[in-house]
Formats: structure tokens, C-alpha cells, sequence
């Protein structure tokens, strides 16, 4: 792997803490992200719903693990198979991880990474909460996962890989854990041009899920730069009217 | 976690294999031991750093990170 190109500077480490904070406030008072200060929308079932996920989804999922955090339904779009093994990049209150558990079922399992202690803890809780017995939290960071290498079919995100300063690694640490022909299916917030720089130098902006977005022809070159194939960006909707920014579908194969 | 899960994590800095130590199992209702750990050390085998296991999670992240995260 290379390291030269990952920033590894103040900036790199002021940005990590800030999103830390942030999360882990947002997890101790159920407040929104990804553009949604307010609490009331963020858990709000029709908004979940309007992202792609069923009403059954919401009866599975424990309570308190939707956190209305995402940009999208990974899970719906990464045709999880009974006896997968797959692992969710931030994965927040751990509602998509929960769903992923039903997918793969008894034979399979789930491993949710987030590096707040905050968020991690309402995970474990609701797993406590329920049956679940296959969905397993660790505290790590996406750019450093402690996954062995070739070992998860699936990977799903929802909303994260955006508050990473540094996207490349992330990608490159995610196609290490995959195995050959394993799935990268993840959602995500993208940039369809580049953003201003007060936007993406804006703290507050990359908590929002704003102002850290990768473009898309950046995401591409990323994806081929670390070795994926198939790859592909599927835009899903707008996101706000200020910015050029969408949610979309990344997702993309490790060549067998 | 599960003992059955230590076999695909690994050291997030060299990723080699962790060593479990210092494990404590939860207990099922007749009061024997499963296969969850509750608590105990990861010990990566090749740079020998530990990662605590707190409340049957373990924390992964790198030491730079986890200095700075409240017990």
C-alpha cells in the first residue's frame, strides 16, 4: 500500500476529531446529521422511509438503532445472501447492521466498525435489546480496519466514507478485507462538480455530510486506483438546492 | 464479542493476528461459560500492541485515536 498520498497532517487529524465529536454528541442526544439539525426529522419514519427502506425494515430493527443518520438503503441494493459475512463502515446506531443480520441469517454474520464510543455503545444496547445474536461492534477507524484480509463478502456504508479525510484509504482498506469477488455497495453523499473551498475547508459542512463529498469522477478514479472492477455511481436524488451535491449508490466488485 | 469473530480481526496498524489474553467470558443462565467475551486484551502478534476488550467490544482503534477517546 502506498502511504505518501495519504494526509496525514494536523488538518487530517483536526477534521477526524471534529466528525468524533460531533457523532459522538449526536449519539448521546439523538440530534440529525447529513443536513438534518433537527431532531424531529432525523428520526422521522417517513423520511427513512423516502430512503428506500420498508416498513418491515422498520419493525425488525430495534428502536433506537435508527438514528436517521443515512443517505440511503445499502443494504436493499447489496443483495446480501444467506451465510455472508458482512461488515458496515460506520456503522452509527447499527439499524443498517440489524437489517444486514436478517439477510445473511443464522449462517451469516455482521461486524459494524465506528469509531465513536458514543455511537457504539446505543449499538450495543440495541443489539442487547433484541436477538441478534449474529451482529457483532468494534470501535475502529475505516481507515485502519482491523479485518483480516479477504475476509467479508459484502461491505455496506451508509453516509461515512464522506467524513473520511482521506477516501482513497478508506477504498483501498475496504478492498483488502474483501474477498475475490466480494462487494463494495454502499451509499453515500457525492459531488457531481467541485465544491468551493470555503465549503470544503468548513468543519461544520463536512459534519453535514457536505463538505468533505468526493466528486464522482474522483470516486471512479479512486475505485480503479486500488484495484476494484464494475465499477459504478449511480446517482439517486438531489440533496439540496445550495450545493452540487447528490446521494448515490457506489458500488463495485474485487476481481476474483 | 465472540471468540468464534477473533479469527478475522486483525492489528489495524500491521495487520497480523491478535492474541486473545486476559479473557473473560459471559455467563449463560446456568451459570456456565459462553463464548461471548465480556472483557479482556487483543495483542497484536508482530508489533505487540494491545487493544482492550471493554464491555465486550473491542477497541480497535489506532493508539494515536484512542488515547483521546473517554474510558
Amino acid at each position: 500500500m502506498t502511504t505518501n498520498e495519504s494526509p496525514d497532517d494536523d488538518a487530517t487529524t483536526d477534521q477526524r476529531t471534529h466528525v468524533r465529536e460531533t457523532y459522538g454528541d449526536i449519539a448521546a442526544t439523538g440530534d440529525g446529521c447529513c443536513g438534518n439539525s433537527d431532531a424531529e426529522i432525523a428520526a422521522d419514519p417517513d423520511r427513512t422511509l423516502s430512503l428506500g427502506y420498508d416498513a418491515d425494515d422498520l419493525e425488525e430493527a430495534p428502536d433506537e438503532s435508527n438514528l436517521g443518520l443515512g443517505c440511503g438503503n445499502p443494504v436493499a441494493i447489496s443483495n446480501l445472501e444467506p451465510g455472508e459475512t458482512v461488515l458496515d463502515l460506520g456503522s452509527g446506531g447499527g439499524f443498517d447492521c440489524f437489517l444486514a443480520a436478517r439477510e445473511v441469517g443464522p449462517d451469516g454474520r455482521v461486524i459494524g466498525v465506528d469509531m465513536t464510543p458514543e455511537m457504539l455503545e446505543r449499538a450495543r444496547e440495541n443489539a442487547a435489546d433484541s436477538d441478534h445474536e449474529t451482529v457483532e461492534f468494534r470501535l475502529g477507524e475505516i481507515e485502519h480496519l482491523p479485518v483480516a484480509d479477504a475476509a467479508v463478502d459484502t461491505i455496506i456504508s451508509n453516509c461515512v466514507v464522506n467524513l473520511s479525510p482521506d477516501k482513497r484509504r478508506v477504498l483501498a482498506e475496504a478492498y483488502r478485507v474483501l474477498r475475490p469477488g466480494g462487494t463494495l455497495a454502499i451509499s453515500d453523499l457525492v459531488a457531481t462538480e467541485p465544491l468551493p473551498d470555503e465549503i470544503r475547508d468548513d468543519p461544520d459542512a463536512v459534519d453535514a455530510c457536505v463538505g468533505g463529498a468526493a466528486t464522482i469522477d474522483q470516486l471512479e478514479v479512486w475505485l480503479a486506483d486500488v484495484g476494484f472492477t464494475d465499477g459504478s455511481i449511480t446517482v439517486e436524488g438531489e440533496w439540496t438546492d445550495d450545493l452540487p451535491i447528490v446521494s448515490a449508490r457506489i458500488e463495485a466488485k474485487k476481481p476474483t | 464479542m465472540k471468540e468464534s469473530l477473533l479469527e478475522i480481526l486483525c492489528c489495524p496498524l500491521d495487520k497480523h493476528d491478535l492474541e486473545l489474553e486476559d479473557a473473560e467470558y459471559a455467563t449463560d443462565d446456568d451459570g456456565d461459560e459462553t463464548d461471548e467475551i465480556v472483557a479482556g486484551v487483543l495483542v497484536c502478534s508482530e508489533c505487540g500492541e494491545r487493544y482492550p476488550i471493554e464491555d465486550g467490544i473491542p477497541n480497535l482503534l489506532p493508539p494515536d485515536m484512542r488515547e483521546e477517546t473517554p474510558a
